[in-house]
């Protein structure tokens, strides 16, 4: 089976300095990837990558074995669909207003929303389960109810790859679980899922794979038992061990095997 | 309709509203005096002052969009700084001069506008993007510079200082009385950029997501940009040309159309334009009315009356103007 999104040995950088070198891997149609990896390492820029509005310096992203720059942005959006961090809107636009804007990449030049782009915004509300709040508007919405809306924009694209950006940031922690459960749940509707995540407990046991993107070490990828490992992590996160509790906390049961 | 009638009506010499109707349908003429009245003087003005409220109207919608800041206006890119070089030109130097039915001022302030507005999108281009901020602070810049030039013009003049009076009423925005030529070209104008500005409305709305969002949407930003830049300033000037620098208009009857109407541009488009053209008739009657026979400039009763009015809406209104 061939891979939905592959990366073969991309490379790009701002201003002469390269964030990502030669990163290779590929994204399998259903699968659910959490990218992980300290600040500044580069994850928003593989996303853009990923949805190409940003074009690699050299190698090639490609997409249903098409790469990116052969296609028009149009098309990408019609498989891809990015849900970036923060997305400010001004005016008072309802939520409906806004999702309507994920329509984009099918309206034709003259023409307005049809039928069938009513009918998949209804799609996208439902399936981010944002229906009850459409007449609602966005700014004054919580940031969960933002999260979920974002979401449902990128669903209005009808994309078969869904990539977010720092999905459960300023979050609550029940607010995370839901958030979660809806990535499940649209994994479960055949949407292949790459997010990037800081909470690394979230990722053990939801996603089925794991790209760790460090500007010292090359780009890991892997399941969640292979990378999250203490020693592993310590060095990518430059983090003591026994100063954060996630890491003390899987280094007990390597402490007490040798007895 | 009712508002052309009225207005039409209205004035120093009064006509009543059922006589021009009567002559209308044939039933009764009017007199010759009358007639002249109307057709040669009222009824262009009133088309006129329609005409420069739809334009500002629609402009002032396009750039509030684009820059998607409730505080920019048909003057934002710098337009007016242009506009008053020209007519300063205009003013002082051919004053008895026209060309097709255009007076050298209207046509000295079109061509001004375009060019400031050419000169200052040059500006905050660069590497084929334009920057917004830029492009609003050069707009800043270049009309700050350049609307004051007329106090060069003004304090080389060596006339009896009548020209002072007729700068100063354009530079508060007054309708004069266009030739049919004139006219007609700016009506045929302001129909062709409500034409190009139709589609560029869903567009804006996808704007509104940041030029980010909208491009990874596929929509081609810069395009669209450019599109709007051009349609808006093609109204200014068109506004410009017919009456001078008539603040406000621009600048509320979009917020006044998008607080009863929400924000889709899609929607706002035909509201905002007619409005605009009821809006500044009414404004443009009671300013040549109120101390006929002599008249103040429009822009500022604009201000008097679409102040409150707007304030009003602002206080009124469930739908609360948090950026």
């Amino acid at each position: 089976m061939n891979p939905l999104l592959r990366f073969c040995d991309v490379s790009f950088g701002y201003g002469g300095h390269d964030i990502i070198r030669s990163a290779s891997f590929d994204l399998l149609a259903g699968s659910c990837t959490a990218l992980i990896g300290p600040n500044g390492a580069g994850k928003t820029t593989m996303l853009r990558l990923a949805a190409g509005t940003l074009h690699c310096r050299s190698g090639d992203v490609i997409l249903n074995d098409i790469p990116l720059h052969n296609l028009a942005l149009r098309k990408v959006a019609r498989t891809v669909a990015l849900v970036p961090q923060q997305l400010d809107v001004p005016f008072q636009f309802t939520v409906r207003e806004v999702v309507e804007q994920g329509r984009t990449p099918y309206l034709r030049f003259l023409r307005g929303p049809m039928s069938e782009d009513r009918i998949a915004v209804d799609r996208a509300l439902d399936l981010a389960d944002v229906t009850g709040l459409q007449q609602r508007i966005f700014n004054e919405l919580s940031g969960g109810e933002r999260q979920r809306v974002k979401i449902a924009l990128g669903l209005a694209q009808e994309p078969k790859l869904l990539l977010l950006d720092e999905p459960t940031q300023n979050l609550d922690i029940g607010r995370q679980v839901e958030l979660i459960d809806l990535l499940h749940f649209l994994r479960g509707e055949g949407i292949t899922i790459f997010a990037s995540i800081h909470d690394l407990q979230l990722v053990e046991g939801n996603f089925s794979s794991v790209l760790l993107l460090t500007p010292e070490m090359p780009l890991m990828d892997g399941t969640p038992e292979e990378i999250l490992k203490p020693s592993i992590l310590e060095k990518a996160f430059n983090c003591p061990p026994r100063r954060h509790p996630l890491l003390l906390e899987r280094m007990q049961p390597h402490a007490k095997r040798p007895g | 309709m009712t508002v052309v009638l009225l207005s039409l009506a209205t004035g120093a010499v009064r006509v009543s509203p059922g006589a021009i109707l009567a002559s209308l349908f044939g039933r009764h003429s009017l007199t010759a005096t009358q007639q002249i009245i109307l057709l040669q003087i009222r009824l262009p003005r009133v088309l006129a002052s329609g005409v420069v409220g739809a334009a500002l109207a629609i402009s002032g919608l396009m750039f509030q969009g684009l820059f998607r800041n409730p505080m920019a206006d048909p003057y934002v890119i710098g337009s007016s700084g242009g506009a008053v070089l020209g007519a300063c030109i205009g003013i002082f130097f051919f004053s008895q001069l026209s060309l097709f039915g255009f007076s050298a001022t209207a046509l000295l302030a079109f061509i001004g506008s375009v060019i400031t507005m050419a000169l200052v999108y040059s500006l905050a281009r660069s590497n084929g993007r334009t920057n917004v901020i830029t492009l609003l602070l050069a707009g800043f810049a270049v009309s700050t510079m350049l609307g004051y030039s007329s106090y060069f013009f003004e304090a080389f003049d060596s006339g009896s200082g009548s020209n002072h009076l007729i700068l100063l009423s354009w530079l508060h925005g007054v309708i004069g009385i266009p030739h049919w030529t004139q006219l007609s070209v700016s009506g045929a104008l302001l129909l062709f950029a409500a034409g190009v500005a139709m589609p560029l409305m869903r567009r804006l709305n996808t704007l509104a997501l940041g030029d980010e969002y909208a491009h990874q949407l596929g929509l081609k930003v810069e395009y669209t940009r450019i599109g709007i830049i051009l349609t808006g300033s093609l109204l200014t000037a068109v506004a410009v040309s017919l009456g001078g620098l008539i603040s406000f208009a621009g600048l509320i009857v979009p917020h006044v159309a998008r607080l009863l109407l929400g924000p889709d541009h899609v929607r706002l488009l035909p509201v905002t334009a007619l409005s605009g053209a009821i809006f500044l008739v009414v404004a443009d009657t009671l300013a040549r009315s109120m101390f006929a026979p002599s008249e103040i400039p429009v822009g500022i009763l604009m201000a008097f009356l679409g102040g409150p009015f707007f304030l009003y809406l602002l206080r009124k209104t469930k739908r609360s103007y948090v950026l």
